[in-house]
């Protein structure tokens, strides 16, 4: 909703978020009585105050990866992602889930909190440290963070699951119709890509696990629901809103369209292509252009999609194709696609090389061309959002227990959760997911990543734990 | 029927009109205004008995409390169908529902899917308002293709579980292969890279179809089959239409330079030659030029250089829509600007702009005249003389100055016909047309009047015209002419020959020959208190050139 009040609130929330953190780094590095921390809290008093004034209570929630205000999501804004970050991080490590102020409050009582809050990493138990500080304070009480039950995730997993099939069934559908010459529903395109945009919101992880099984019979449409869903979960991260990450996901998801006219032979070839093959993939985006130019009448939309379509293998550097006969600034979504096509098709069998690569392996390549075939600011987020091991990267820990990533983290890219599929007897276990970030009592991790291995090549069926 | 169930039927009741009055009346209505108050009050009284109204929704019925409050078995205006065909299962409205919210709703839901062009359907126009006080339960399976293509899929994905031994070869083998994992380090994102970003997103927020006009381009310039240039054209025309919707008249221009430098280049291809005339043609169809006179008429600034320069690659198909608009527009600015393009493109052919001559309504003729005399091509002559006996007063003063200014000798005759025209006002605009054109035929002609017998019996004023125009030619003849006029004296009809004489007085204060002056003394203190004051005036106008 964008009425006014929506907007007011949604700026009063993020205000309060941000400040709230700008808080607790403060205080981070200065004593809570400082003068630098003091100012700072007595800025967040009054916003505090002016939310309770009209609510009387206020409660702040950490709700997977985003923050509530008294249910209402505050979305994340770009100005301050860096100070959402923090205050996520903080308070996962904490195990605090939310801070409830009752009544109007004051600077002494959130200066009570910063110091429990500052002190309680450092206990074994940090979320009852701070419990046991604030006992005592009135109007602002904490919460413990909720963690996911498994159970409860199996009802979003099947609906995430639904949603990824509908999608590839209607892409298999359009690419039909097109080449039958009927006329292709974009309504329709529109509401698919508005559910992955929802799941990639609430349920970003599972969606992402469905483009990391690749070993479906039909590459290319389950390819454009895939790149749909990689761009959309970057342009999440980069503070795109819900109608733009529609925009963006329906551009991907018609990327390839092309291809639909390279012939089948060629497309579906088992060996290397030929020079002159090569010259007919190629052709590809500009037939893409044509296809999309020809299935609705001119909109801003359609607009995007020809550009995507026909930039999407120029690379940021313009070595690609085609070639241009003048500079060419790329466009922003051409350029999140094209890293998600990259790394799409890099991770898939039967295209290009034809040898498809584990994803920890794929994301190194990509590193490698940062700055020359792909845009290195983009890419940046781009391996922040998927971590240094991708969902789908079969892993090896040092407890001799093999794994498969099934979850990244967003904090800790190095330590995602894995899915143990040996066990350290070496014997096949299904179903057992760990947290790398788990610590001992000494304070040393668990488990920790030594190696990854190939799932193409002892074909690992990772749809089978994936699913 | 319990109370809640009651007031449940009743917001059904106020959506419903609700749906026809959004559609019939505008926002600031007070019918409109206070049908949306009516309905926010409707659901006010059902949340007094519940905080939520969870309305179910099938083919024909909704559904409250299992209690059906809604039927119809009809095909239009069924509001169940409405919401059913585009797979909402069931909709909620929670108690804190908003004014703002609701009228969004009721807009939504008012919208005629049938007539206008909507490119979202209902669940997606719901989805991008992200009512936060609506909930809505939608059935995903009308999205797939296929009924069951998950089943299939995934079945085939499980029938290709490796046999054990593969993947516990992999645990082996991890253990032999010596290569550990690296410690991949990511770095972080910083402010900068947050700035970086929010300036390419800046940048990026712009409209695009300059881009896409770029690459359309670049397409057009690859050798191609006659089939793909003429999707080409299409492609550049929707771009082009879509452009001067959006009243970027500015990117157009720069469309159609692009094809008029490939049909001047010298070493281009024939057939792309070929192509790039054909868009410079469509670009001037009726389609395209009604679509900008809509835009004009809608009051959108179009700057007057970009808009010229855009006219003069249009070709000679775009005069007669512009002629057509030219009627249709309501405004003056945007009639304006269509005159000036006319002027612009009237030059490529004037026997096509000359048939707007014909045109039923007075003012297009009118415009169409003044359109012919700013071109100044004679070859318009032939036509404007056709016009004179228009019978409207407005258009023949009209035709009578643009034959002035562009003279000849057919011209001649016609003015000298309407001199003796029964209107003041089509003699007064010959006359003056006739000043305008300033060759000895037309002095000729004026002189011969004035010499008349009957010039005496003309009005004063009239009279007065008459010297006034003839004062142009500065000349001898002239001179002479007024000097004898005004020493004519009469027996009979004095009177009116003191109004001659003072013409005369006021056509050598215009020559401003001071030769003129002794004979102007003379007269300054004559008894005719007419005759006294025109030479009065034109003394003062030769001695201070006032």
């Amino acid at each position: 909703m964008d009425s006014r009040e929506d907007i007011e609130r949604f700026r009063i929330g993020k205000d309060l978020v941000n400040q709230l953190s700008v808080v607790l780094r403060t205080s981070h590095i200065h004593d809570p009585n400082n003068i630098a921390v003091v100012s700072v809290i007595d800025k967040l008093v009054p916003m505090v105050n002016l939310l309770v004034e009209d609510e009387r209570v206020v409660s702040l929630e950490l709700r997977g990866e985003f923050f509530y205000i008294n249910d209402y999501r505050i979305r994340y804004s770009l100005e301050y992602l860096l100070n959402f970050d923090f205050l996520i991080r903080e308070f996962k490590k904490r195990e605090l889930g939310s801070i409830t102020f009752k009544d109007k409050i004051a600077a002494e009582q959130i200066k009570v909190f910063v110091g429990a809050f500052i002190a309680s990493p450092f206990s074994e138990t940090p979320y009852e440290v701070i419990e046991e500080k604030m006992a005592n304070v009135k109007n602002v009480s904490v919460g413990k963070l909720r963690k996911i039950v498994e159970e409860d995730a199996l009802e979003p997993r099947k609906m995430v699951k639904k949603t990824y099939f509908n999608a590839v069934s209607f892409t298999r559908g359009v690419i039909n119709k097109i080449k039958g010459g009927e006329k292709v529903n974009i309504k329709k395109a529109k509401r698919v890509i508005e559910t992955m945009v929802d799941h990639i919101l609430e349920e970003e992880q599972l969606l992402l696990g469905m483009t990391a099984i690749k070993d479906y019979d039909e590459y290319t449409y389950h390819h454009s629901v895939n790149v749909s869903i990689l761009s959309i979960a970057l342009g999440q991260r980069l503070g795109l809103n819900r109608k733009t990450l529609t925009d963006l996901g329906m551009v991907a998801l018609f990327h390839d369209i092309g291809k639909m006219d390279i012939p089948y032979e060629v497309l579906n070839k088992p060996s290397n292509f030929t020079d002159e093959e090569w010259k007919i993939i190629r052709k590809h985006p500009v037939w893409g252009v044509k296809a999309l130019l020809k299935l609705k009448k001119l909109d801003p939309l359609t607009t995007k999609s020809a550009i995507v379509s026909f930039e999407h293998h120029m690379n940021f550097d313009l070595s690609g194709y085609p070639r241009a006969s003048k500079r060419f600034d790329l466009d922003f979504f051409s350029k999140i696609v094209c890293l998600a096509d990259q790394y799409d098709a890099m991770t898939s069998s039967r295209v290009y090389s034809r040898i498809p690569m584990a994803p920890d392996k794929a994301l190194s390549i990509m590193m490698e061309r940062s700055g020359s075939q792909l845009d290195p600011l983009l890419f940046k987020f781009f391996i922040n959002m998927v971590g240094v091991f991708p969902i789908g990267t079969v892993v090896m820990l040092n407890t001799k227990e093999l794994g498969l990533v099934c979850e990244s983290n967003q904090l800790f890219p190095a330590r995602p959760r894995v899915m143990i599929i040996i066990d350290e007897k070496g014997s096949r276990v299904k179903g057992h997911i760990v947290d790398l970030t788990e610590k001992n009592a000494q304070d040393a991790f668990v488990r920790s990543i030594t190696r990854t291995m190939d799932p193409n090549k002892y074909k690992i069926n990772l749809a089978e734990y994936l699913l | 029927m319990s109370e809640e169930l009651k007031k449940a039927k009743e917001v059904i009741q106020s959506f419903l009109k609700s749906k026809k009055i959004l559609r019939m009346y505008p926002s600031n209505n007070p019918i409109y205004v206070n049908t949306l108050e009516d309905n926010f009050n409707k659901l006010r009284e059902f949340f007094y008995y519940r905080d939520d109204l969870a309305l179910k929704v099938r083919q024909n019925d909704i559904y409250y409390d299992s209690e059906q409050v809604y039927f119809s078995p009809e095909k239009e205006d069924n509001l169940a169908l409405f919401f059913f065909k585009d797979g909402l299962r069931e909709i909620t409205f929670k108690k804190g529902l908003t004014f703002e919210e609701m009228e969004d709703f009721l807009k939504i839901i008012s919208l005629d899917f049938n007539r206008e062009a909507v490119d979202d359907d209902i669940v997606t126009l719901f989805w991008e308002k992200d009512f936060q006080n609506i909930q809505y339960v939608v059935d995903e399976t009308v999205l797939a293709d296929e009924d069951d293509y998950e089943e299939t899929a995934v079945r085939k994905i499980e029938e290709r579980v490796p046999d054990e031994d593969t993947l516990l070869k992999a645990y082996e083998d991890a253990f032999k292969e010596e290569e550990v994992v690296k410690d991949v380090s990511i770095v972080p994102l910083s402010d900068k890279d947050l700035q970086l970003l929010l300036t390419e997103l800046e940048r990026d927020s712009r409209d695009k179809t300059d881009k896409l006009t770029d690459i359309l381009y670049e397409i057009f310039s690859l050798p191609q089959p006659k089939e793909d240039y003429e999707d080409m054209v299409g492609f550049f025309i929707n771009a082009i239409e879509f452009s001067i919707g959006r009243g970027d008249i500015q990117l157009v221009t720069s469309v159609l330079a692009r094809m008029k430098k490939i049909l001047d280049g010298k070493n281009e291809d024939e057939e792309r030659k070929k192509y790039a005339k054909k868009i410079l043609l469509l670009a001037g169809s009726e389609s395209i030029i009604t679509l900008l006179g809509e835009i004009l008429d809608s009051g959108q600034e179009v700057e007057e250089r970009v808009f010229e320069d855009f006219v003069r690659y249009l070709d000679r198909n775009a005069i007669v829509p512009f002629m057509k608009i030219l009627g249709e527009l309501k405004s003056i600015h945007a009639r304006k600007v269509v005159i000036d393009a006319l002027i612009v493109l009237g030059t490529k052919d004037i026997a096509t702009l000359s048939k707007g001559l014909n045109d039923s309504r007075w003012y297009v003729v009118r415009n169409i005249i003044y359109i012919l005399r700013k071109i100044g091509d004679r070859k318009a002559v032939d036509y404007l003389l056709k016009t004179v006996r228009h019978g409207d007063i407005r258009v023949k003063k009209e035709v009578i100055r643009a034959l002035g200014e562009l003279g000849g000798a057919g011209v001649l005759q016609t003015l000298r016909d309407c001199l003796d025209d029964a209107d003041h006002q089509v003699r007064s605009a010959a006359l003056k047309a006739l000043g305008n054109i300033k060759s000895e035929a037309a002095k000729r002609i004026i002189m011969n009047k004035v010499a008349d017998k009957y010039f005496r019996d003309k009005e004063f004023d009239e009279k007065k015209e008459y010297f006034e125009v003839l004062s142009h030619w500065k000349d001898g003849e002239v001179y002479n002419s007024a000097v004898s006029m005004i020493k004519r004296k009469t027996f009979l009809g004095r009177a009116k020959n003191y109004e001659n004489r003072a013409c005369a007085a006021y056509c050598l204060g215009l020559l401003g020959n001071k030769d003129a002056l002794p004979l102007l003394n003379k007269y300054k203190n004559d008894g005719n208190k007419l005759l006294r004051e025109f030479v009065y005036s034109a003394i003062k106008r030769i001695e201070y050139g006032q």
